[in-house]
């Protein structure tokens, strides 16, 4: 006889599901992937203390222009008073003129306000390197009373009611205007800030007539007047912490020491981080004066001049001084292919 | 049926765990290219801890002129270190405890590396700082007390010292320190003359850097030092030695649970297979049964047809008999009725007398073919009931026979006997349809003058009668359909006859649970034998049914 057809149905539904958990043992799993390319932290390009910025840093630029339209939009404080912008001055390579900062209806910042230029290459955030992210920072600077006294929510929400911000969340972010998407956005620019091709950068990749003579000159006693054993590495600083006032006390000449003053000690209570700050970052540093975490350098040679006399506890000649100033101005970048 | 049933659950059983393990496989799979991320990242930690002992090594001598590496170094050991937290899904249970506890202790020595490694890179500038520094100052002190004519052999403790420190640099031991403590309080002591050469600024400088090296060498070396025993590569080691073992047990129940896998498929497709084997000789089973009950329906078909074929045959005897035995004497009556009608009035008494007495002889043959025929008709409608009383057999019989005699004018030699008790309870009438038919058959039968033998014998049990004739005899072959209504004997179509006699005598005698046989003879004659019961009881209860 024939098989019936609900015999044939059967047949059929019992070699499907056999098929099915044949294949499946007989699957070990999908192919792997080629590796990923590890990142090589041991490798540096030059033997120099000092190593180019790189010319190609991937950036989101949709998102980054939300977050440099966020980074002035004085919504994101908690009064709709305050932008990041106003500590941190286009006018000024994002960072501000002023010793100390002041801001509508806040004290006085305890610090001077550094650039936000290159800050993706810091290793850590703020004078006492209190942060070890971006991120963790912040969110510190938005819930801080004395700073954005604000919070993600409570921007996203201000945002929300702000025409234009809602429709380019949504052509950014597949959710929209959310908390998370606006801290994203203001990441994504900070993250872009960045200002390769200094003069000094050519130079280090060849180009032997990037920088003057004298910028030659400043460079070497940069490296031997032990400049470079703190300002060093991608960023010229900003990646290790050092005492203010190795070789003669910085506080005691200055006097007046506050709470700002004792650094990392803030942090860790720990003695020997008294006085203890992150090295800063030197590029553009041209044109980010005044100078030090409270200001008082107000211009390049001063800072040059007070370097040398508290970590190097030497008084430089003021040739040695000029011809430093002319090599920190070889650190000065091209953000968007033009200067900051 | 019970057999297919246990089949089925084992199959639906089979089926379930085969299903239900594949699906535990597939989300419990080892994802190779977790694994080999996961293994990787764990083999890197090692590689980096290597790398960043190196590192630091390199720094302390000067070698390395950035800490950037370590930096980088430390953002990618947190790299790791956070996705290392997440333990592949395909590891045993309690495999992500077991890796937890081993990655803590590697996050608590990473930790300690760090802090360390940050101290270190802060001394260490300061150190470095000096070291690149205090020879240029040297050089330079060297040059300018030359220049300046120094007679008091101020360059030479200058030099002294530089060279004290490097020796301390490179060996560091406490004989070197004291030398270089030495040295450095000469020239403290020299101070005097460098000012007379305007250098004891730089001098005082250059002291101090001394000064720095001597205290803080040993705090870098000492740094270095707690560096390099930090047991984070151990730490890492074992951390992916665990690791190993936990992946070498998945890969062993993995390859557990594919054999179990199929063993189920194995089980499902023999029990699937019996399923259907099963299914397919039951279905054969049931064809056969229904080819069975179709061709026996056919059977009883075909009989039903052949029933209805001889009821048609039957009727049209009936019919056939009707017109021509039932016409017969009907058109005796009405010719005698239209003589008398006629010449009644010029007949004699005797002649007249003898056309009613054809008209009465007419009307009693129409009369008892019209009994017979009711009485088959009542035994074919199952109505036909004996109703037994109490009868004297004996006269019952000799009464008939003397019936027949005086009816058929003596033309026969009617030989009557009876035997036994006479006493007998019977249907009367029933007994008369049996013994007259018989005997009027006899008559019929049988040439005239012939003797007829009629026997009536009674036991205790039932009654025998036998008739015997000396007439045509019944073909053998016939035989079988000589009860049947309408059939008449071949060589008997010559003679009257309705063909219901036997029908009737068969009928009376079923219902009274009566026998009859019959021996005959072509040409010699014929013999009935009929047995019923004595005492016929009421056999209501006992009869058959109607058809």
């Amino acid at each position: 006889m024939p098989p019936s057809p609900s015999t044939i149905a059967r047949l059929r539904r019992w070699s499907t599901a056999l098929l099915a958990g044949a294949t499946l043992a007989a699957c070990g799993g999908p192919a792997s992937d080629p590796e990923p390319r590890p990142s090589e932290p041991f490798l540096t390009t030059t033997g120099q203390p000092i190593e180019p910025l790189p010319l190609d840093e991937a950036v989101d630029s949709e998102r980054a222009g939300i977050g440099e339209a966020l980074f002035k939009e004085p919504l994101m404080s908690g009064d709709g008073k305050v932008a990041c912008s106003d500590c941190h001055s286009e006018k000024h390579a994002l960072a501000d003129e002023r010793a100390k900062s002041e801001a509508s209806g806040r004290p006085y910042s305890p610090v001077n306000s550094p650039t936000m230029y290159n800050v993706r290459y810091l290793f850590k955030l703020a004078w006492g390197a209190r942060f070890d992210s971006l991120e963790a920072h912040n969110d510190a600077l938005m819930t801080n009373p004395n700073v954005m006294a604000s919070s993600w929510e409570g921007a996203a929400r201000r945002l929300a009611a702000k025409a234009g911000y809602e429709a380019r969340f949504r052509h950014a972010f597949a959710d929209g205007l959310t908390p998370m998407n606006v801290r994203a956005a203001l990441l994504d620019y900070e993250r872009s800030l960045v200002t390769p091709n200094a003069p000094f950068d050519r130079y280090l990749r060849g180009d032997a007539s990037a920088i003057s003579e004298r910028a030659k000159r400043g460079y070497a006693l940069f490296k031997t007047y032990g400049c470079a054993s703190c300002h060093q590495g991608m960023a010229v600083g900003g990646n290790m912490v050092q005492r203010v006032g190795i070789m003669r006390d910085y506080f005691a000449d200055r006097g007046k020491v506050t709470p700002p003053d004792w650094g990392r000690f803030n942090l860790t209570h720990l003695e020997r981080d008294r006085f203890v700050f992150r090295v800063p970052s030197l590029r553009n540093v041209a044109l980010t004066a005044p100078y030090f975490h409270d200001g008082t350098a107000a211009t390049l040679e001063s800072a040059v001049t007070a370097m040398a006399r508290y970590q190097l506890g030497r008084e430089l000649e003021p040739d040695d001084v000029a011809l430093l100033a002319d090599f920190l101005r070889t650190l000065t970048g091209e953000y968007r292919g033009k200067p900051p | 049926m019970r057999g297919s049933l246990v089949i089925r659950a084992a199959l639906g059983l089979c089926l379930a765990g085969f299903l239900a393990l594949a699906a535990f496989i597939l989300a419990h799979a080892i994802d190779e290219r977790e694994q080999g991320r996961y293994a990787r990242d764990l083999r890197r930690l090692q590689t980096l801890d290597s790398g960043l002992n190196e590192a630091v090594l390199k720094a302390r001598s000067g070698l390395l002129p950035q800490y950037d590496p370590l930096v980088a170094a430390f953002r990618e050991l947190h790299r790791l270190r956070d996705a290392l937290r997440r333990a592949p899904a395909f590891l045993p249970r309690g495999s992500a405890d077991r890796l937890g506890v081993e990655l803590g202790a590697y996050e608590k020595a990473l930790t300690r590396k760090e802090d360390l490694v940050e101290t270190f890179k802060t001394e260490n500038s300061v150190v470095q700082t000096s070291l690149l520094y205090f020879p240029v100052l040297a050089t330079s002190l060297i040059d300018r007390a030359h220049a300046a004519g120094d007679r008091a052999g101020f360059s030479e403790r200058v030099r002294t010292l530089s060279s004290a420190l490097m020796l301390f640099e490179t060996v560091g031991d406490e004989d070197a320190k004291a030398r270089v403590l030495r040295a450095q309080e000469e020239l403290r002591s020299a101070l005097d003359a460098a000012k007379a050469l305007g250098l004891d600024r730089d001098t005082a400088v250059a002291i101090a850097h001394a000064r720095v090296i001597v205290e803080r060498k040993p705090t870098v070396d000492e740094l270095v030092r707690e560096v390099l025993s930090v047991p984070s590569f151990a730490a890492a080691a074992r951390a992916e030695e665990t690791y190993t073992a936990l992946h070498h047990a998945a890969l062993g129940r993995a390859v557990a649970q594919k054999q179990l896998l199929f063993a189920l498929a194995l089980g499902v497709i023999v029990l699937g297979l019996t399923e259907v084997i099963l299914f397919m000789r039951r279905s054969a089973l049931a064809l056969g049964r229904a080819k069975d009950e179709l061709s026996l329906a056919h059977e009883a078909l075909a009989v039903e047809h052949e029933k209805e074929r001889l009821r048609g045959e039957l009727r049209n005897r009936f019919i056939t008999m009707t017109s021509h035995e039932f016409r017969t004497p009907l058109t005796g009556i009405v010719s005698s009725a239209e003589l008398l009608a006629s010449f009644g009035e010029r007949w004699d008494a005797e002649h007249r007398l003898d056309h009613v007495e054809r008209i009465r002889k007419a009307a009693g043959t129409m009369e008892r073919m019209l009994e017979d025929v009711l009485t088959i008709g009542r035994a074919e409608a199952g109505v036909l009931r004996p109703s037994p009383s109490p009868i004297r057999l004996d006269e019952f019989c000799r009464a008939l026979v003397e019936t027949l005699e005086h009816s058929t004018n003596r033309s026969h030699a009617l030989r009557y006997t009876f035997l036994g008790d006479p006493d007998v309870t019977m249907d009367e009438r029933l007994l008369q349809h049996v013994l007259g038919n018989l005997l009027g058959n006899a008559v019929k039968y049988s040439a005239p003058g012939t003797e007829i033998r009629f026997a009536v014998r009674t036991t205790a049990e039932e009654c025998l009668f036998s008739v015997h004739d000396q007439g045509l005899g019944i073909p053998a072959e016939e035989i079988p359909t000589l009860f049947t209504s309408f059939s008449r004997a071949s060589n008997a179509q010559h003679l009257p006859g309705t063909g219901l006699g036997l029908a009737v005598v068969k009928r009376a005698l079923d219902v009274q649970k009566g026998t009859i046989t019959v021996e005959s003879e072509l040409g010699r004659g014929t013999t009935f034998h009929v047995s019923i019961p004595r005492r016929l009881a009421t056999l209501e209860t006992t009869l058959t049914p109607p058809a």
